[in-house]
């Protein structure tokens, strides 16, 4: 247990900000990389908008700087640079970094009564190896022929020499497989400690949900990471050491030799975990916010943990519903179809339990709160595409159109967004000691709101209407030029959730450094983390908290008139 | 050592060993080669060919300033001066020939956005030999071998506008396509493409002749297209022979009226289809055959509008059996004929009944089939 | 850029100052929205392409339904639940086993809307339709063999004499000519990279895999000419990896045919081994 080990605070300024083994530094770290990688990844987004709207019209403002060669405009080869890293960075280097780096290194000790991780060296390693990673892929912009340009599935052949020539892809792979290698440390070490550093009293049941969704992701991490590792070392083999793992014969030599389906495969068993991987947290930080701010028990606990559990199992059994239309046998195809409609079920339990959670509660309107409350929207959106995208019979029509930009941005990009926005509002006052302002933060949801909501629905009447992704210009083909309306309605609404963000950047800095100084506990919530004073002292807890009820005593009647909640550590009255 | 596993090292590197020997061994196809190690850098510079004396002039116009004509230059001939230094003009056994200059940074730019577009059909060295263009026929140009079918100029060589142009426009039917890309990057490309000549050819020789695209001279029959159309089609299966390649779309009875040939002269067999040709151009080491167009059936690789048929036209087809019709024949007849073709395509080309309807015709009332 | 380039040659002023390029947003919205606007596939033009409409459509009203629920159960504690003073929530863990039979009951009930009906028209269009790959005895299958490549489509069909690999092979790029009311099978592969056969209006789409074949099919109702678009990210001009379908009414296909194949013929150069590719036929 780390009780038995408490070394002295250090005292240099490397120690302290930069190889800090604190798990709250740590945090912080995490929370300031992953921010600045997704205002990287939303300019890189801008852009593709940019272009998809006004094909062949110089960037403005930004253009002639970083394309100078081609007077501000973005070429084709540009383009697909910008939607594979767009990609990439967004899933690997913005959000797993700001959703699970960050939250879980905070939350997880602090939840569970611990006063470090327990693996506090290896905790930092996972801090430096996906900064390497982020170096490398940030590296790879810079090199002859540029970065990547095959989009963040990296499918092969094209992905191989066959069709990526350049560095970039290669260092691509490094980098992937070095966030991978980050991912899995950070697993590793979440699973022990909410194993083995879990407080006196705080039972399985009695943890909060945000800890159960760091826990079952990082179980997910720590199983399917290690097969995109597997994946991308075998991607390196095939394009620096010449093996054909992945690059066949053409089928007039016979068709021997590699295979490049066996990468879809290695990739989807990673790659739809991994939508679960960034949703779980999510999930559990929307079912914990609806409760503290409903001011009611999350509703059917036990049954949302079931259903988080019974989703991390079939996540890897549903895989292949991304690989539909590349010959599947119609065998394989039935199973995967019929196993991906049931995994709507738990997801349709959380529902039911969040919806539950609201009603008859008594809502506090916070920022937070309106964040939880904006996932459950745009995760039902996005959900409930999923069935279209789930049947083959119109998923055949539908893959790799627009439809599936709406709805996995939706699923995977939006709700776990807003998730991460919910809990930097709620946990900023306890990261930072200051409150960050709630005007602009309602702001901030309402502007970022309409027009996400906006941009993947107009995105679901393209694909509906038969638009495909990837495309540099929709206005070269005849059957698409008719659907250029929705392209530019889609861009106006992206850049005006773009400018909202701003809004969010304003507040943050401004709340870090001059924002009103935070009571101890500004939300009346009580859990362990809120018993210990701001900012948190360092080893957290002077003596390990014994936790004696659940995470959501609100509004019980014991508690008498006078009051609504209590913290964990306390005994509920009678 | 305590904690490292001599064996097990051993098993590592044996490993290590046995997959660089799984490389794929260097394949018979040379389209099927794995690329490896393609090197993206050109450390020299080169001197290429350049258009003659009358470009410079046209360009001197559109460039005010940089473009002076020196009486005293060419040892008394009298040339062009370049004040940015990119031409030069030189000097080989009388001959005099103008040159550009292409910076080893130009080709390196140029060469990393052919690898990045280009590779994948015109191989990673330009020979053509992409593994995409395998099997492709037409076969995608190799750069090694100087020739460049639809450049639309008389001289051996396009100038860099009228390759421009082509690569702008692309060669509709076959996969090269209009291309997306900026002037600045296509023109770096092109530099590099001219580079790829071997030494003392192509645009590494003294001797080539650059050429910009054909003039489009002023069509004499926009008031009389019928009557242009009648003439080009004399001159089409009379004075050009165009029927010897291309089919004939008259019945032997009207190609003998046409031709003023005495009663019971015989044309080729199939007259109404075209007739394969040699070519030029080589491939796996053998000369390649290609098609001369049907009019009412292919697809028209560089255009069809009667401009775009004239200087097609005027210019001939380098390396194929079609000759350069500039000077053969006047401008008059060369613009009948466009006018001709371009009613074939316009009255015929993908409409099935009017066409089958058309051919028919030609084919049960004569003895051609 | 090719669209903005050719039919808006008014724009180009634009391009050279940044200061322009907000105006050419608001120019080119306007011009978008005063294009021809087009918000769904249009009409399908095979045999199961009605197929797509009426599933999806399906799809979306038991959708529409589950998130107007969901919406309404959003809003109204909204409204109804603020907090005021005075004002406590109910406490309700939702562990009876009340709530319990609740949870399971409205989990079957959503399984059985949402996904099992959804689920069971799929399967019984996969075994009609989409999967139902026509036989390759049968005479009236029309045989395609199509073999993609950065960027183009090239099209062989067995000509006349119904044979492939033979002189008269019609050989077509980025152009497929096929008949009407005859289903058409295609074999499917790729010389480099995956790409991905999509006829929006005939609702079809199937990858082609480098090193495989991959079968699909469908059966033209509509003469006229259609799109063929490249739906797997294959390269840098993915998005010009176009072509053109026609389909041709059965008389006027045969004499297509008939004619494409004596031009095949003619055109046909024997010693030219390595450009004659052509497989045995799979299914």
């Amino acid at each position: 247990m780390s009780s038995d080990h408490i070394h002295p605070e250090p005292t240099t300024f490397l120690r302290k900000h930069v190889f800090s083994i604190d798990h709250k530094v740590i945090a912080k770290q995490f929370l300031w990389f992953g921010l600045i990688w997704l205002g990287i990844g939303g300019i890189m987004a801008m852009m593709l908008r940019w272009q998809l709207a006004n094909p062949g019209v110089p960037v403005p403002l930004i253009g002639g700087l970083l394309f100078p060669r081609t007077g501000g405009v973005i070429d084709p080869a540009t383009y697909n640079t910008l939607f594979t890293m767009h990609g990439t960075i967004m899933i690997f280097l913005g959000l797993t970094p700001a959703m699970i780096g960050a939250l879980g290194n905070w939350c997880i000790p602090l939840m569970i009564g611990a006063r470090d991780m327990i693996f506090p060296t290896l905790n930092m390693l996972s801090f430096w190896a996906m900064f390497l990673g982020g170096a490398v892929g940030f590296y790879s912009l810079f090199v002859p022929l540029g970065a990547t340009e095959v989009g963040w599935t990296g499918y092969p052949t094209l992905s191989t020499t066959v069709g990526a020539v350049g560095q970039g892809e290669t260092l691509w792979a490094i980098a992937v497989f070095l966030i991978g290698a980050s991912s899995i440390m950070g697993g590793i070490n979440y699973i022990t400690t909410v194993i083995r550093l879990r407080c006196p009293g705080m039972t399985w049941m009695r943890m909060p949900l945000t800890v159960w969704g760091l826990f079952l992701t990082s179980i997910l991490n720590v199983l399917f990471i290690p097969v995109i590792g597997s994946a991308m070392i075998i991607l390196v083999l095939d394009r620096v050491f010449g093996t054909s793992f992945y690059v066949p014969a053409s089928i007039m030599s016979g068709g021997t030799g590699g295979d490049p389906i066996l990468y879809q495969h290695l990739f989807w068993i990673f790659g739809h975990p991994e939508v679960y991987i960034l949703i779980l947290p999510a999930w559990g930080v929307v079912c914990d916010l609806l409760s503290f701010f409903a001011r009611k028990p999350a509703f059917g606990y036990r049954t949302s943990v079931g259903a988080m559990v019974v989703v991390t199992v079939l996540s890897a059994l549903v895989y292949g519903h991304h690989m539909f239309t590349t010959g599947l046998s119609a065998m394989l195809g039935e199973s995967f179809m019929l196993l991906t409609m049931i995994i709507s079920v738990p997801a349709e339990i959380l529902f039911f339990n969040w919806l539950h959670t609201l009603w008859k509660g008594s809502l506090r309107l916070t920022t937070p709160m309106l964040f939880a409350m904006g996932v459950i929207f745009v995760f039902g959106l996005g959900g409930l595409t999923g069935i279209y995208c789930a049947t083959i019979g119109t998923d055949i029509f539908l893959h790799d159109t627009y439809f599936i930009v709406g709805h996995f941005h939706l699923t995977m990009a939006a709700s776990a967004l807003f998730g991460t926005f919910g809990a930097i509002y709620f946990w900023f006052p306890k990261m930072f000691g200051r409150m960050m302002s709630e005007r602009l933060g309602k702001l901030h949801f309402w502007l970022s709101f309409f027009p996400l909501v906006l941009v993947f629905c107009i995105m679901f009447i393209s694909g509906y209407a038969g638009m495909p992704r990837r495309y540099y210009d929709h206005t070269s083909a005849e059957y698409l030029r008719p659907l250029q309306h929705l392209n530019v309605a889609t861009t106006v609404s992206a850049f005006l959730l773009g400018v909202a963000q701003f809004i969010f950047v304003f507040n943050f800095i401004k709340s870090r450094w001059w924002g009103k100084t935070a009571p101890q506990n500004p939300w009346d919530v009580g859990t362990v983390d809120w018993t210990i004073a701001t900012p948190v002292p360092h080893y957290n807890f002077k003596t390990i908290p014994v936790v004696r009820c659940g995470p959501h005593e609100f509004s019980n009647p014991v508690l008498g008139p006078d009051t609504d909640w209590i913290y964990q550590t306390e005994e509920l009255p009678g | 050592m305590r904690g490292i596993s001599w064996q097990g090292l051993a098993v590592a590197f044996g490993a290590l060993g046995l997959l660089t020997s799984l490389q794929t061994s260097e394949d018979e196809n040379p389209h099927a080669r794995a690329p490896r190690d393609v090197s993206l850098v050109v450390t020299e510079g080169a001197w290429l060919r350049a258009p003659g004396a009358d470009w410079f002039a046209q360009r001197a116009k559109a460039e005010p300033g940089r473009f002076t004509h020196d009486a005293t230059a060419a040892g008394g001939a009298g040339g062009w001066v370049d004040s940015h230094g990119e031409y030069s003009l030189s000097e080989i056994e009388g001959e005099w020939a103008y040159w550009q200059w292409a910076s080893a940074e130009r080709l390196t730019d140029g060469r990393q956005d052919f690898v990045q577009f280009c590779s994948s059909c015109h191989g990673l060295n330009g020979d053509g030999y992409g593994r995409s263009g395998q099997h492709l026929r037409p076969t995608p140009r190799s750069f090694q071998q100087n020739k460049f079918k639809f450049t639309k100029v008389t001289a051996d060589l396009p100038s860099d506008e009228a390759l421009l142009s082509v690569i702008k426009r692309g060669l509709a039917g076959t996969p090269m396509l209009p291309w997306d890309l900026s002037d600045v990057q296509l023109l770096d490309i092109i530099q590099y493409i001219k580079s790829l000549s071997p030494e003392e050819s192509g645009w590494r020789d003294v001797y080539s002749q650059v050429g910009d695209a054909i003039e489009v001279t002023e069509d004499p029959w926009t008031d009389t297209k019928e009557r242009a159309i009648v003439r080009g089609r004399e001159i089409y299966h009379g004075a050009a022979s165009c029927h010897l390649c291309h089919p004939g779309y008259v019945t032997n009875e009207e190609l003998r009226v046409i031709r003023k040939d005495p009663e019971g002269t015989t044309y080729r067999e199939n007259l109404t289809y075209p007739a394969l040709k040699d070519s030029e151009y080589e491939v796996l080491g053998r000369a390649t055959k290609v098609m001369p167009p049907d009019f009412t059936w292919h697809q028209m690789r560089a255009g069809t509008t009667t401009a775009d048929l004239f200087q097609t036209i005027a210019s001939g087809i380098k390396g194929t059996a079609m000759p350069q019709w500039k000077g053969a024949i006047s401008d008059e007849d060369l613009w009948a004929l466009a006018h001709y073709v371009e009613n074939l395509i316009v009255s015929y080309k993908d409409q099935p009944a009017a066409r089958s309807a058309f051919m028919g015709g030609l084919r049960v009332s004569g003895d051609n089939k | 850029m090719s669209m903005l380039s050719t039919s808006t040659p008014s724009f180009a002023f634009l391009r050279s100052r940044w200061l322009g390029c907000p105006l050419a947003l608001m120019l080119t919205s306007t011009w978008a929205l005063a294009q021809d606007k087009r918000w769904g596939p249009g009409e399908p033009a095979s045999d199961y392409g009605y197929r797509f409409g009426e599933l999806f459509w399906l799809i979306t009203t038991l959708v529409s339904v589950a998130f107007a629920l969901v919406v309404v159960l959003l809003i109204v504690p909204m409204l109804r639940d603020r907090a005021r003073p005075g004002h406590r929530a109910s406490f309700d863990h939702g562990k009876s086993l009340h709530d319990k039979r609740l949870t399971a009951v409205i989990s079957i009930i959503t399984f059985i809307v949402l996904d099992a009906w959804v689920l069971v028209i799929a399967m019984k269009d996969l075994r009609e339709a989409y999967w139902a790959i026509p036989a390759a005895k049968d005479p009236q299958t029309y045989k395609v063999e199509v073999l993609a490549q950065q960027w183009a489509w090239s099209f062989r069909a067995a000509g006349v004499d119904g044979e492939f690999g033979t002189p008269d092979d019609i050989l077509t790029t980025n152009e497929l000519v096929v008949p009407k009311d005859r289903p058409v099978s295609f074999n499917l592969t790729s010389k480099d990279v995956i790409h991905s056969l999509f006829l929006p209006e005939m609702r079809m789409k199937k990858d082609l895999n480098p090193g495989a074949i991959n079968l699909a099919w469908f059966k033209p109702v509509v003469e006229g000419e259609f799109s063929i678009l490249c739906a797997e990210l294959c390269g840098f001009a993915h998005y010009q990896m176009f072509g053109k379908l026609r389909v041709l009414e059965q008389g006027q296909f045969n004499e297509w045919e008939a004619e494409a194949s004596q031009l095949a013929s003619t055109a046909f150069d024997a010693d030219d081994t390595e450009g004659h590719w052509a497989w045995d036929w799979q299914e």
